[in-house]
C-alpha cells in the first residue's frame, strides 16, 4: 500500500499538470480560434490570407515539432535567441494554444457553414443589422453546431498534453515513466491509463451536459 | 396612391434574364396572389421588394417612397427604413431554431428597440392567441409541426406591424393536409384588410381570398386581373396552358 501511495502521489502531482495545461489551452484556443475564423471570413483579404496561412501551418505540420521548436529551437535564433528562452511550462502552453486555435477555426468555420442562408435572411427582414445577426443569431447556432466537435478535439488536446514528455514538463506520463524506470513494474502506465480515462470521463460528461442545455427542443 | 408602385423591374443572374420588365401596383388592402410556373421569376420578384435581391433597373416605390429610382438604390438607412414597412413569410419558414417560439417572435423587436418590453411581450402573446399558438410560446421550432411553425412566422413577421405582408410560397413545404391551418390565418389577415403579395401555387386561395391574381412566366407579367375573370375566362394561351394543367 505504502508502495502504491508512493507511486500514485507523484502521478497525480503530474495529473494536476496535464489538468492545468488542458484547462489554460482549452479557454484560450477556443476564442482565438473563434478570432482566427472571423478572420478567414474577413473581406480585408490580407487579414484573410494570413488566417488561411496560418491555419495551414499550424494544421500541416505536428505539434510535437512545433512544441520542440518553441522550447528549444527559438532560443538557437541569433541575437534575439536569448530573448526567447521561456519557461518550460509557458513555452508549451503556448504551442498548444497556437497549435488548437488553428483546428477550432476550422471546426467553427464548419459550423458557420451549417447555417442556412434562410436565417440571414429571415434576421434581415426582421430589421436586425449585422452585428446583431451574428451575435443573437448566428453565433449561438454555430457553437450549438460546433459543440460535438469541440468535445471531440477537446478529448484529443486530453491526450495530447502527453506530448509535454518530449519538452521535460513534468506531466502525468513523465511520472509515469520515472516510476516504470526506478520500480521496474508495469503498473504506473496502468494508473496513467486510468488517470486520463478519468479526466476524458469528466470532460466527455460535462459536454454531453452541454449538449443537452443546448438542445432546443 | 398604391402602396406599392413596380416599373419596369429588371434584374438577370449571369446571361440568364429572371425579370424582364416587371410592372405592377398594390394599392392598401390588395390581396395579391402571383401564380406561374417554376422559374417564371415570381420569388425574385417578391424578395427583390425587401432587398433580397439586388435588381438591375427599374423603379419601386414602397408607401410613396423610392426603394429603387430607375435603378439606384437609396443610402442603407433608407433602405433599412422602406424596408422595414414590409414583413415577409418564407417557404422554409426561417424560424430561428434556437430561440423558443416566443423568443423568435420578440428577439428583432426587442433588439430594435419599437417598444417596452412588456408592450412587446403583450404584442407577442395576442400574436400567438391569433395564430391558435398560445400553448407553445415555450416550445422550440423544432417541437412544432410544419403548418405550426409557418403560423409562428406569420406571427414574427406581424411582431413589427408591417404594412404589407409579402409571402413566399408559405404553402410548399407543408404537408397537404397541414396547408389548411395557414391558408385559414392568411384569410383571416385578408379579412383584416391585410395588404398582402402571395406568391403560391395554392388555386383554391388565389380564386377564393385574393382580389388580385397575376400571373407570371419567363420573368413576364403574362396577365393580372380580378380572380373570377383570370380564372374563367384567361385571355392569353400561356395562361390557358397553365391553368389547365393546375386546375383539376
Amino acid at each position: 500500500m505504502e508502495d502504491f501511495m508512493s507511486m500514485l502521489l507523484p502521478m497525480l502531482e503530474g495529473a494536476k499538470m496535464t489538468v492545468l495545461l488542458f484547462l489554460i489551452a482549452i479557454v484560450l484556443s477556443i476564442p482565438l480560434g473563434f478570432l482566427l475564423t472571423l478572420a478567414v471570413r474577413s473581406s480585408f483579404k490580407p487579414l484573410s490570407w494570413f488566417a488561411q496561412a496560418y491555419i495551414y501551418v499550424m494544421r500541416g505540420t505536428p505539434l510535437l515539432l512545433q512544441l520542440l521548436i518553441i522550447c528549444f529551437g527559438l532560443p538557437m535564433i541569433p541575437v534575439i535567441g536569448e530573448y526567447l528562452v521561456l519557461d518550460r511550462f509557458v513555452a508549451a502552453c503556448l504551442g498548444f494554444v497556437l497549435n488548437y486555435a488553428a483546428y477550432f477555426a476550422e471546426i467553427f468555420r464548419g459550423g458557420l457553414l451549417a447555417i442556412d442562408k434562410g436565417q440571414y435572411e429571415a434576421a434581415q427582414v426582421l430589421g436586425l443589422n449585422k452585428f446583431q445577426t451574428t451575435t443573437r443569431i448566428i453565433l449561438p447556432q454555430m457553437f450549438r453546431i460546433a459543440l460535438p466537435s469541440v468535445a471531440n478535439e477537446s478529448v484529443t488536446l486530453v491526450k495530447d498534453t502527453a506530448l509535454l514528455y518530449a519538452v521535460a514538463v513534468p506531466e502525468l506520463l513523465h511520472y509515469a515513466q520515472t516510476v516504470v524506470n526506478r520500480d521496474f513494474t508495469i503498473v504506473p502506465f496502468l494508473v496513467a491509463a486510468v488517470l486520463y480515462l478519468i479526466i476524458t470521463l469528466v470532460l466527455t460528461a460535462f459536454f454531453k451536459w452541454l449538449e443537452r442545455r443546448f438542445k432546443f427542443e | 396612391m398604391a402602396l406599392i408602385d413596380v416599373q419596369n423591374l429588371k434584374k438577370s443572374f449571369g446571361p440568364l434574364e429572371v425579370l424582364k420588365d416587371i410592372s405592377f401596383q398594390v394599392n392598401k388592402n390588395d390581396v395579391i396572389a402571383v401564380i406561374g410556373p417554376s422559374g417564371s421569376g415570381k420569388s425574385t420578384m417578391l424578395r427583390s421588394l425587401v432587398n433580397l435581391e439586388t435588381i438591375d433597373g427599374g423603379t419601386v416605390k414602397i408607401d410613396g417612397e423610392y426603394l429603387i429610382e430607375q435603378g439606384k438604390y437609396p443610402s442603407t438607412q433608407q433602405i433599412k427604413t422602406i424596408t422595414g414597412k414590409m414583413g415577409m413569410v418564407f417557404q422554409h419558414f426561417n424560424l430561428f431554431p434556437h430561440l423558443s417560439v416566443r423568443d423568435n417572435l420578440e428577439v428583432a423587436p426587442k433588439m430594435l428597440k419599437t417598444e417596452a418590453p412588456k408592450a412587446i411581450r403583450a404584442r407577442a402573446n395576442d400574436l400567438l392567441q391569433k395564430v391558435g399558438l398560445a400553448d407553445k410560446a415555450d416550445a422550440y421550432p423544432a417541437n412544432l409541426s410544419g403548418g405550426q411553425k409557418q403560423r409562428v412566422a406569420i406571427a414574427r413577421a406581424l411582431m413589427l406591424n408591417p404594412q404589407i405582408l409579402l409571402f413566399d410560397e408559405p404553402t410548399s413545404a407543408l404537408d397537404p393536409e397541414l396547408t389548411g391551418e395557414v391558408l385559414k390565418v392568411m384569410k383571416d389577415l385578408a379579412e383584416e384588410h391585410m395588404t398582402m403579395i402571395v406568391v403560391t401555387h395554392e388555386m383554391g386561395f388565389a380564386k377564393e381570398v385574393a382580389n388580385k391574381v397575376m400571373f407570371m412566366a419567363d420573368g413576364e407579367v403574362v396577365e393580372a386581373g380580378e380572380p373570377k375573370t383570370f380564372f374563367e375566362n384567361p385571355q392569353h394561351p400561356r395562361t390557358q396552358d397553365f391553368l389547365r394543367k393546375n386546375l383539376k
